[in-house]
């Protein structure tokens, strides 16, 4: 059995770094990037199956970012990291192709069964 | 004078520049507008009646005078022709029953002039003259038997006109008296004799002095030469020249106006005498009518009086009860300001907490994964010594997790709690920086460029933290949503005089039209889509703003952006009052 690769995209660095620490003790191969900018280069290069992405980030609109990776790769699965007041934006995301949403502050145990889904579902 | 009409005029229609818009002045020149406005309307038709009564009745006064002074002329002139066609009847009655050989009886003259004397007052002497001119019988003081008439005027005008009136004139008795002469016709002598009486000019003095006169006035009678056929209080004694100011026709009595006769305005009334050489002369100046009778003015005065008082007191009691009236309706407004800007509180409060629920939810979601992390390491390690570094550092970033929080809260409860307005010494500067404390994570998202340009040593002001902080960030908010990504905010603060300080918002967003410039304040007027504004923030600012004293100006241009600039007063109650 492969190791899930896993993309987390977040601009909040102690959160994402932590997020990426207690998946991989999860033997989960997770990495994270703090930049939005950062994020479609990393996809590219590493071709994750998962990418946790949160779509409010300083200077850029998460959307697009969606909607860059669904172009570059459909079957990489997009679980967005919403906020409490952002449901919204993450039923956008959903519209344009995100396969969930996990409300930030996550419970491990929550978005280790979406990982598992999204990756059963590729 | 026209400088305190025109401050009169302003301060009835415009009392706001005069008066402060807000609180008790308000009302008060409110009741002096309508107290002013009520007295004009029903004082001025009330002073114009009274006005016009007074100077309507003087004239009628003055026509009526007239008339008087016409009617007495009248009277005067018919008494004095009547006097005369006696004597001249008299006369007649006198030659025709008398031959001339009667008549040139000394004895028999005498006896007749003696019983005409009884009848006729004024009668001096009577004559019998031949027709040479020479006086053959005569009755009366002096010794003029034998005196020669044939040279004088009235002698050959008595010949020509049967009967002659003379002028007043002296003669040899050096009285001033006047002569009635008729001509007689004598067929014993186939000649002609004449009949002269002479009358003393007394008696036409006081036939003049019967017209009632006041102490300025003249009564007098002229020959159309203009000589004075009897004395005149003004223009000498008998025989003096009278210098007539209008042409004297031939009928009727005339009364006139002069402008100027003798050093003034007079009434001057004159009647030529039938059947004399005579005109009745009447010169006015005292002017009896322009003493209105004193009972017609002192009604006219307790009217007016009463009038003023009743209408002042109507006046001022309506105005008391419309005052008294707006000022509850102002003060039910004033609540329903209130509760409108406690709901805009509210509703701010609410947009607020959305932002503040996603500033909280980040550190909670860092808690929550380090405390995870922590947990991981426990259960799945359990040797706490080997990552002791590793905890602590995770501890540590809890730790600013949760002052990130406590910092969020404790600004939002700082804002929540201000619901009364206060007043403290305050650091714009300082206010300006919470405000955008709220707000610049939302900037950020957005990718809005903010830019401040505080002025260092401002200085400290005066006035109500939370409400400042509300008129802000409602219009910071306003710019927010009015701004495309990458657009610019600047917001600076300045001093602009000794009284004032300002902060200015500007925003390159879309800019407001002309037409909508002067909607944005009032209430309920939004141009966000529906569910997003409430459409109350401008207008609660504008009227924060007003009650701290100071005023929000606005200026706009389209697709440049928008520029709000709130003036502050650095005491509270130095503002200039709420125009915008």
């Amino acid at each position: 059995m492969t190791v899930t690769k896993i993309l987390l995209v977040d601009d909040e660095v102690e959160f994402v770094s932590a997020l990426s620490e207690r998946l991989r003790l999860r033997n989960y191969d997770a990495k994270a990037v703090y930049h939005a900018e950062d994020a479609m280069p990393t996809i590219m290069k590493d071709k994750p199956d998962v990418v946790l992405l949160d779509l409010k980030m300083p200077g850029i609109d998460g959307i697009e970012i969606l909607k860059a990776i669904k172009k570059f790769d459909t079957t990489i699965k997009v679980i967005i990291l919403s906020g409490q007041g952002d449901r919204e934006i993450a039923d956008e995301g959903i519209k344009v192709g995100a396969f969930d949403y996990v409300m930030k502050p996550v419970d491990i145990g929550e978005i280790i069964t979406k990982i598992e889904q999204a990756k059963k579902s590729r | 004078m026209r400088k305190i009409f025109t401050r009169f005029l302003n301060t009835l229609f415009h009392p706001h520049d005069y008066f402060r818009i807000l609180g008790r002045d308000r009302y008060k020149s409110l009741k002096i507008r309508i107290v002013l406005l009520d007295a004009m309307i029903s004082l001025v038709p009330l002073i114009i009646v009274v006005t016009i009564s007074y100077f309507w009745f003087q004239s009628i006064l003055k026509e009526d005078f007239r008339n008087q002074v016409k009617w007495e002329i009248e009277n005067t002139e018919q008494s004095i022709e009547y006097f005369v066609d006696g004597k001249v009847s008299a006369l007649r009655f006198l030659a025709s029953s008398y031959s001339y050989k009667q008549l040139s009886d000394q004895k028999m003259l005498n006896d007749i002039f003696t019983k005409f004397e009884n009848e006729f007052s004024g009668l001096v002497d009577l004559g019998l003259i031949d027709s040479n001119g020479i006086q053959q019988a005569y009755a009366g003081p002096y010794p003029l038997i034998g005196k020669d008439y044939s040279n004088q005027e009235w002698f050959n005008e008595v010949i020509v006109r049967n009967v002659y009136v003379s002028d007043v004139f002296m003669g040899y008795r050096r009285l001033p008296h006047f002569a009635i002469a008729v001509k007689k016709n004598c067929p014993e002598k186939r000649s002609f004799c004449i009949l002269r009486a002479t009358i003393d000019m007394k008696i036409l003095k006081r036939f003049a002095s019967t017209i009632n006169l006041r102490e300025n006035d003249d009564a007098f009678i002229i020959n159309h030469d203009g000589i004075l056929q009897t004395p005149s209080q003004f223009h000498g004694d008998v025989l003096n020249k009278f210098k007539l100011p209008v042409l004297i026709p031939e009928r009727g009595v005339s009364v006139l106006d002069l402008k100027e006769l003798n050093g003034g305005p007079a009434i001057f009334g004159y009647v030529p005498i039938t059947n004399s050489p005579w005109i009745l002369v009447a010169v006015v100046k005292s002017t009896p009518y322009l003493r209105i009778p004193k009972i017609f003015r002192n009604e006219l005065l307790l009217i007016s009086i009463l009038s003023v008082f009743i209408g002042v007191t109507v006046t001022f009691l309506m105005a008391q009860t419309v005052v008294n009236r707006i000022r509850k309706a102002d003060q039910e407004i004033e609540d329903a300001m209130a509760k409108t800007e406690q709901a805009s509180k509210l509703a701010s409060i609410g947009r607020l907490a959305a932002g503040v629920a996603h500033e909280i939810n980040n550190p909670l979601a860092i808690i929550n994964e380090k405390a995870g992390l922590m947990k991981d390491i426990l259960d799945m390690s359990g040797d706490l010594q080997q990552n002791k570094e590793k905890f602590l550092g995770l501890i540590s970033a809890i730790f600013d997790s949760v002052n990130r929080c406590s910092t969020i809260t404790h600004r939002l409860l700082g804002f929540a709690r201000r619901m009364e307005a206060t007043h403290e010494v305050l650091d714009l500067n300082d206010i300006v920086k919470e405000v955008i404390g709220f707000l610049e994570k939302e900037i950020a998202f957005r990718n809005i460029r903010l830019e401040l340009k505080l002025k260092e040593d401002l200085p400290e002001i005066e006035s109500d933290k939370g409400q400042l902080q509300q008129v802000f960030l409602n219009i910071i908010n306003n710019a927010v949503d009015a701004i495309e990504e990458g657009g610019l905010i600047e917001v600076s603060t300045r001093v602009k005089d000794k009284n004032t300080v300002l902060v200015s918002i500007r925003d390159t967003g879309s800019g407001i039209p002309k037409n909508k410039l002067k909607s944005i304040f009032e209430p309920f007027y939004s141009t966000k889509e529906k569910g997003e504004g409430t459409g109350l923030g401008l207008f609660i600012s504008y009227g924060i703003m007003k009650k701290l004293g100071g005023i929000i100006l606005v200026e706009s241009e389209l697709n440049k952006g928008t520029t709000f600039t709130v003036e502050i007063p650095i005491r509270a109650g130095d503002g200039e009052g709420g125009h915008v």
